[in-house]
Formats: structure tokens, sequence, C-alpha cells
């Protein structure tokens, strides 16, 4: 290898190190973790205060004050719950037994999700599979 | 039709497999005879792909439900529009398609290059017949379209997603497809140039325009998937950062990199290794992108169900894909070795390498973060995930970056530029994107990088314009004739250079578009019927709320009234839609008031139709439209470079000088006299079209035409506009006068002042010409393009018959390759 190369490769070396190192810092702070309800509420105490996304079915009609926008809703996964509050404009296909992501922070046993921080699936969106049951 | 169809699938395999077996042999044996038995079989199977793409298009048009597929897809009540594009609604329809549009490609690259590049036909058929193999046996065995029940036949169909019931959607697909497959061509010239060492700049030449084309698809797929996410999905932007968006954008940048790095190469005899490598990438992550959003393997919204089997599979073939590729570049790595060497930083290489590794680095980053969760699932095995602040926060930097090299790179010289030239070139750049910077700065931008962007966007666009004018008024000078006339001339000169500038242009408008979103204002509000909302310069009053009906669906409309700073702009009827059959998922009907400043975007996001209360999501958008312009233009620029040379050496060539003048000029002037649009047609629901009462007013409303100015000259008849409505309230009332149908043409014409509001002039004196000067110039052209084709023919008679040799068979595949090589100059 002539010296040129390995001056080249060295530089290459270094500056895809410091942009991975980089990312590597950045994503802990912009990461979120992802998570199932049963996973966070089996232990609601190491979770308080983090960034989660929380996967799970809404229980039951979600509450809604249409003044103030606010809902108040519960979803459930695997035999757990965990309470939701949101302020904001939902998804069309955020009801009752919607399939959900939430993104929040967990305060005692309520999410508080953040500005358009619900995602509810797409039940039918390509695929005729995930095409709720009524249709099927 | 269904076993024929699982029938031809089988046997498109089998030819595939003959094909590539013919060409590896023919390659290896140097056998001319094996290369065109490959050839032959390549051609059949695109003949076998479009008959299996026929029949599943006809089983869509004629209902023929016994098919899974079609019964999942499709429904009696659907227009023949979208049932035939039903046909890429789903996974197994998709692969048809693939394979499709990859046949036709293929047949059309072997047969353009047949001559020019012998040696590479035969590898290339191989390697596209075994990509082509993969995709075949994923239908065999995994998801043949042709499925059918077994048991019994259901009556109708599932019906399409109402919303892939859209426009943007009909066309959004086969862009991005045509993108993604047409990356394929490059990959196999690639790898047929690395199996036979055939490693000199002629390969490149064979594939810059295969690499431009889909180049160009994958651009406009991306942006028509923008502006169908923008239109139908109602969160008020056109970019997620969902993984099925960065799946289309991955290639994108290894293909823009290949775009620019690829001159490097031709000029210089650089960067060899590289080249091969982005064209290897790019297809590579045409692949992973499938991928990455048919098995399920990124957790996802819009990922499209999870499925293992496919997964595996995939995985499989990138192995392969993988393998087989760097292993070639590294075995062939004494044949890549450069012919230059970097001379300094100052140089247009240096810029581009600069611009290549940022776009690659893109790359990386933004399939790092779409794959962060399933990495940091297999590493720590807790799933962790980002979103689009994070990739905002990374691709805002490097958005910049490249604009500001977007500036730089073209102005450079080759090799070195000097510390004058440089000053010279950016100068006044410089100064007007500082200038802009912080007059922007100064107005107000609550956000530095909007600000910034401005700037950027101004630096560019002066760079643009400086070569324009500076590169016309040398040829002003050396020709003599005007200064558009010496545009067009030099854009005739050198295409490739200043279509790149108008390429460049789009991106610059693109990036402006984007820096608006730095303005962005947005207001979530539920509201009584009476009540208003103010954002930004804006009212939205809420007037009531509505439930029609027509067959298809339940519509609840809200009727809004917007003014603007006072002055009233009409009304905006934000919907949900209920489809029968799908009440569950309503669908969100945005009302969007499109202008060149600021878009109003308003989405009825709930009500209660109890109380009318109604929510509503109100947007003001800057800027948006044009981030779509700008990809218009981008797109302008791709096809102008694409043009062959001799078109346009031809159209300068004849075209006498001051013409190009007189002819932009005639276009503004036309510009400036086309009608003033008096209001803007916004598509009003709830518009209840009444039956005419008397044979004048039916009349009436057949023979003039809705003047909002943006529906296209309408019919007052069939306009859905409020503008329109409100016209046919006028003739109503003009009728009950007792006014006859010519009073009301005259009403007309004096309140608008001219014939304009007619549907088509009244049929007497000085109109009659224009009756006839439609036919009449018809009928000229007509003429006009007759004559000039005979003169041509005898033209070319005269010349190529005394040339033409006495040993014909020879003479053809000379005359042959004559024209492959022609066709590949630029």
């Amino acid at each position: 290898m002539s010296k040129k190369t390995v001056r080249v490769s060295l530089s290459a070396l270094v500056i895809v190190g410091a942009l991975s190192f980089l990312m590597y810092s950045s994503i802990s702070e912009g990461a979120e973790y992802y998570k199932y309800v049963d996973e966070v509420m089996a232990e609601p105490a190491q979770w308080e205060g983090k960034r989660l996304r929380v996967h799970g079915y809404v229980l039951g009609d979600p509450l809604f004050n249409p003044t103030t926008l606010e809902y108040r809703f519960t979803i459930q996964a695997n035999g757990k719950t965990v309470n939701a509050m949101y302020q904001g404009v939902v998804p069309d296909t955020f009801k009752k037994d919607a399939e959900v992501v939430v993104k929040g922070k967990l305060n005692g046993d309520t999410i508080t999700v953040e500005k358009d921080g619900i995602m509810a699936k797409c039940p039918s969106r390509y695929e005729a599979d995930a095409l709720p049951a009524a249709v099927r | 039709m269904a076993t024929l169809g699982t029938f031809l699938i089988l046997a498109a395999f089998v030819v595939a497999a003959g094909a590539f077996a013919a060409g590896i042999a023919g390659g290896r044996r140097r056998s001319l005879a094996l290369t065109d038995g490959a050839v032959g079989l390549s051609h059949v199977l695109t003949g076998l792909t479009l008959v299996l793409s026929s029949i599943i298009v006809y089983a869509f048009v004629v209902g023929d439900y016994s098919i899974k597929y079609v019964n999942s897809y499709s429904d009696s009540a659907m227009p023949l529009f979208f049932k035939l594009t039903s046909y890429w609604g789903g996974l197994d329809g998709s692969l048809l398609f693939w394979v499709t549009l990859l046949a036709i490609f293929a047949s059309v690259a072997i047969h353009v290059n047949r001559e020019r590049h012998r040696l590479l036909i035969p590898w290339v058929v191989a390697v596209i017949a075994a990509t082509q193999m993969f995709f075949l046996f994923l239908m065999v065995i995994h998801n043949n379209p042709f499925e059918t029940h077994l048991f019994s036949t259901p009556a109708d169909g599932r019906g399409l997603n109402p919303l892939l019931q859209n426009f943007y959607m009909i066309i959004h697909p086969p862009m991005l497809y045509l993108g993604f497959v047409g990356m394929t061509i490059p990959f196999a010239f690639g790898l047929a140039a690395l199996i036979t060492g055939q490693l000199d700049d002629s390969w490149l030449r064979a594939v810059r325009r295969w690499t431009m084309t889909s180049w160009l698809f994958l651009s406009l797929g991306l942006a028509l998937g923008g502006l169908w996410a923008y239109e139908e999905l109602g969160w008020g932007g056109y970019w997620g950062w969902d993984p099925v968006e960065n799946a289309g954008l991955l290639p994108w940048f290894t293909a823009t990199a290949f775009l620019h790095s690829v001159m490097v190469q031709e000029r210089r005899g650089m960067l060899k290794v590289w080249n091969v490598s982005l064209v290897i990438m790019t297809f590579f992550l045409t692949i992973f992108g499938t991928f990455m959003t048919r098995s399920g393997i990124v957790q996802s919204v819009h990922a499209f169900g999870e499925d293992r089997e496919l997964a595996w599979m995939f995985t499989v073939f990138m192995i392969v894909i993988l393998t087989v590729s760097f292993g070639l570049v590294i075995w062939r790595m004494p044949l890549l070795r450069a012919r230059n060497e970097l001379d300094s930083w100052a140089s247009r290489e240096a810029a581009f390498l600069a611009n290549n590794w940022i776009l690659l680095f893109s790359a990386f980053f933004v399939l790092f973060a779409t794959m962060f969760p399933t990495i940091s699932e297999a590493l720590r095995g807790e799933r962790l995930t980002v979103g689009p602040p994070f990739f905002d926060k990374w691709m805002l930097p490097i958005g910049l970056m490249l604009l500001l090299l977007t500036g730089i790179g073209p102005l450079l010289a080759w090799r070195k530029s000097a510390m004058s030239n440089m000053l010279h070139q950016f100068l006044w750049p410089a100064i007007l994107g500082v200038v802009t910077t912080g007059v922007v700065m100064y107005l107000g931008a609550n956000f530095w990088a909007a600000g910034l962007c401005f700037g950027l966007c101004a630096w560019v666009f002066t760079t643009i314009v400086q070569e324009f004018w500076r590169g016309s008024g040398v040829r002003q000078r050396a020709t003599g004739t005007d200064r558009f006339t010496a545009m067009i001339g030099l854009f005739a000169r050198s295409r490739r250079r200043y279509a790149g500038y108008i390429v460049h242009l789009g991106i610059v408008l693109i990036f402006f578009g984007f820096a608006g979103n730095g303005f962005k204002l947005e207001e979530q509000i539920n509201l009584e019927p009476g009540q208003e909302v103010a954002i930004g310069d804006y009212v939205v009053k809420y007037d009531a709320l509505k439930v029609t009906n027509d067959a298809q669906k339940q519509m609840i409309t809200g009727h809004t009234t917007v003014t603007k700073e006072g002055a009233a702009l009409g009304g905006m009827y934000p919907a949900r839609w209920f489809f029968n059959g799908r009440e569950d998922e309503p669908t969100t009907e945005v009302a969007i008031r499109r202008g060149f400043a600021d878009d109003l975007y308003i989405v009825l996001a709930g009500y209660e139709l109890e109380t009318q209360r109604a929510t509503f999501e109100v947007t003001v958008n800057p800027l948006v439209n044009w981030v779509w312009f700008g990809f218009g233009i981008l797109g302008i620029g791709t096809i102008l470079s694409l043009l062959p040379e001799r078109a346009m050496a031809y159209a300068a060539a004849k075209s006498p000088a001051g013409a190009v003048t007189t002819a932009l000029l005639m276009v503004f002037a036309l510009g400036a006299f086309a009608p003033h649009a008096h209001a803007q047609h916004v598509e009003n629901p709830q518009v209840v079209l009444l039956v005419p009462r008397s044979p004048d007013e039916k009349k009436a409303r057949e023979n003039i035409i809705c003047m909002c100015g943006t529906c296209g000259r309408k019919r007052v008849a069939e306009c859905t506009c409020g503008t329109a409505d409100v016209m046919r309230q006028e003739i109503a009332a003009l009728i009950a006068e007792g006014k006859s149908y010519d009073d009301i043409v005259d009403y007309y014409v004096t309140k608008y002042g001219s014939q304009e509001v007619l549907a088509a002039p009244i049929d007497k004196g000085f109109n009659r010409l224009a009756w006839f000067l439609p036919y009449a110039i018809g009928a000229l052209g007509i003429l006009v393009v007759g004559g000039v084709a005979v003169r041509w023919t005898r033209r070319g008679g005269d010349t190529t018959a005394p040339a033409a040799p006495a040993d014909t068979a020879a003479h053809q595949a000379r005359e042959a390759r004559l024209d492959d090589e022609l066709r590949d100059l630029d």
C-alpha cells in the first residue's frame, strides 16, 4: 500500500468513526423505547419519565371533551392496561379496539401523549390480510 | 384464465432460466449463436410477461373474482380506470408488474446496445435474467397473482382501499417502479463490464442515460408520493420519514451520486471503483427497499404486513447480489486503477467527490435510522425507535451542505481553479446569498435554518443565472445574434451542462419550498357554527355541517368561509367520506386553497352531528407549491438533457437568427393577454344541480362557462364550484324576469366585457374566423409536415445513393453499428 492510500483510508476511517459516534450519541437522546403495554406496566417505575412508544389496543370508547379536544382513554395489551391522556386531533382509525402506538412519557399510571403522538394502524393500507374482520 | 396465467408464469420462469444459461454460455465461449439465442429468449420473455399482464388486467376488467388477487383489490362498482390500476394495488400484482417492466427495459436496452457493446450483451442478458428469475420464483412459490379460490367463487370483490382511489395513486406507484426497475439495467451493464474486463469508459456511456431516465422516474415518483400524502392523508405535510418513503429515497441518493461521479470518470478517469460500486449499491438498495417494506422487517404503521418466508427469500437474494458484485469488483481491482490523481481540493472533481460523500452518507444515515429499531432489537434486545425529529435534525444540515455544493461544484474548473477565477465566479453569488440570509433573518425568521436555506437558494440561483448570462454573452459576441438566440444556441452546444443547470434550478426551487416549512402555522380548534378562527392572514369561519350521500359513500362536510385580510375568498369544504362497506375507515377530504405564497389547508378532524360542533385542523403551509414546481423543472431539465443531440443541433442550426426571441416574446404576450383569473375553483360537494325550468335556461347553462378561472372553462351546467352555483342562480333569476337566451348572453357579454364567458364564440361576422382558424391551421400543419418529410427523404436519397456499396450485409451491420454509436454520443 502506498503512503497515499494509508492517508486516505485513515482519514476516511476517522470521518466515518466520528460520524458514527455523533449519530449514536444523538440517537440516545432522540430515541424512544418501543414497548407493549404489558412490558411497561410490569415495572412502571423503571419507565417513569422516559420517552416511550407504547403499543396496544384501545380499551372501550375514548372519552372526548370537544371544547378542549382532550382525549382520555385506556390501552391494553396482554392483560395489562395503562391510561393515556392526549390533546389534539386523532387519526381516523383511532377508536374503540383500534391497534395504536402512542408516543409520550409515563407519569404514574398515565401516559401523557405528545402532540400528534397517536398512530393508529392503518387496517387495510394495501394488504387484504389486514382487512378488518367485518369486511373479510 | 387463471390456469393459463399460472402456466405462463412457469413458462416465463423456464424461459428466463434458458436466457440465463444461454447468456453465460454465450459469454464464456464468445459464441455468437448462443448469444443470439439468449437475446431471443429474453425478447420471448418480454412477450410472455406482456401476455401475463394482459391476462390480469383483463381479469380485473371483466371482474373474474375467482382469482384471489382480483377479488381482494377490486369490486364491480369501481370505475374502469381504478380497475386497471388495481393491477399494482397489492404485492402479487406488483411483482408481475415489476417483471414486465424489467423485461421491456431489458429488451430495449439489449436492442439499442446490441452492436456497440457486443461483448457485454450475453452477460447483460444473464444478469437481467437472473433478476427476473428471482421475481418469477417468488410468484411461482409464494405470491402467485393467479391463485384462485378453491371452493366458492365470491360474487363480488372487496374493493380497493378508498385511500388509494386517488389520481396520484394511479401514477405514483408505476413511476416509482419505473425508477426502481430501470436501475437494474445499469447494474447489469456494470456486472457485465466487470466480468468481461471491458472496464474502459464505454459501459458508462451505455448506462448513463438509463440511470438518468430511471432517476427521473424515481424523482417524479417521490414527488407524486408526497403530493398524494399531502392531499389524501390530511396531516398537513408531505414527507414523514416513513420506512416506505425512505425506501424510495435510498436509491435516489446513490443514483444522484452516480450521475455526478460518472462525469469525473469520463473527464478524468478517476473514481472507477467508486462508480461501479455506486451502480451496484443503487440496484441493491432498490431490492433492499422492496424487502424492507414488504417483509415486515421494519415495524411501521405503513408497512405492508409481516412475511417471514418472503423475508428469507429476499435475504438470500441480497446476499447473492452483494457477494457476487463486490467479489467481482475486488477481482477486477487491478483494472479499475485511476488514470489520474486529485490535483487540488479547489477543483470540480473534488467538489463532486464531496457531493458524493454527502449523498452516500445521507443514504447510509437514512438506512441506519430506518433500520434502527430492528438493529437495536437485534443488538440490545430492546426496540428503540427514532422519529421524524431525529431525521430532520440530521438531514437538515446535510441538505444545506448539498445545496451549498450545488452552487460551488459546476463553477469550479476541472483539475484546479485559480484564486482569481474563483473570485470572478463566486463574488456575486456570495454577496446575494449573504444579503438574502440577512434580509430574511431581519424580517424575522424564527428558525435559523430557514434563513440560511433562503440564502443558499439565492446563492445557487445566482450562480445559475450568471452562468447563463456570461455564456450567452460570449456566444452573442461570437455569433452576432441577440441574447435569447445565443442562449438557445448555448443550450444546443453544451446541452448536458446547461440542462444540468436547469435540474439544479429545480433543486433550488424544491429547497425554497422546504424552507417555507420553517414558517408553518398550525391551529387545532373546536368550533360552533358561526364561530371563526384566525390564522396568519386568514380568517376561517365555520358555517354549518352537512350530511349528503351519493351512490358510493356518505359525506360529512364542514362548510367554511374564508377571508384574507378582510377580502372574501369564498367557501372551503373539508369533509369526511364514509365509503359503503368501509364505514369504519372514513377518508379525510382535505380542503386546500393553493397559492404561490402559501396553501391554506383545512381538515375536518372531528364533529358531533347533534350539536353541530366540529373540530378543524387549519394549517398555513408557506411556499409548499414550489416543491412540486421544482420537481417539474427538474423533470424538464432531465428530459432536455436526455434529448438526442441531433434534434437540438438541428433546431439550433435551422432556426433563423431572432426567431427564438420572437417566439419567446409571443409566448409572453399571450401570457399577458390571457384572461385574468376571477376567483378560484373550489370543489363544493354540496352544490345541488336543479333541473332547468325552461329550454332557454338549459341552453344558457350549456353555452355559458364558469368564470372561476381555474376549472378549465367548464360549462355552468357541469361545474361544481361555488362560482358556477352563483352563476346558475343569476341565470335562474334572469329567466324568472322573462329574459330570453339571447338576453342572457348579452347580459354576460356586457358584464365580462367580452365573449370570453361564452363556451363558443357567437357564430357570425368576424367570429366565423375563430371557427375556421383551427381547421386552417391544422390543414396548413399537415401540408408543412408533409412537405418537409418529402424534402428530407429526397435529400437522404441523394446522399446515400452513390455511396451504397455492393456488399449490403456488411454495410447494414456497419450502419447499425454507426447508428448505435451516434445514439449514445453526447
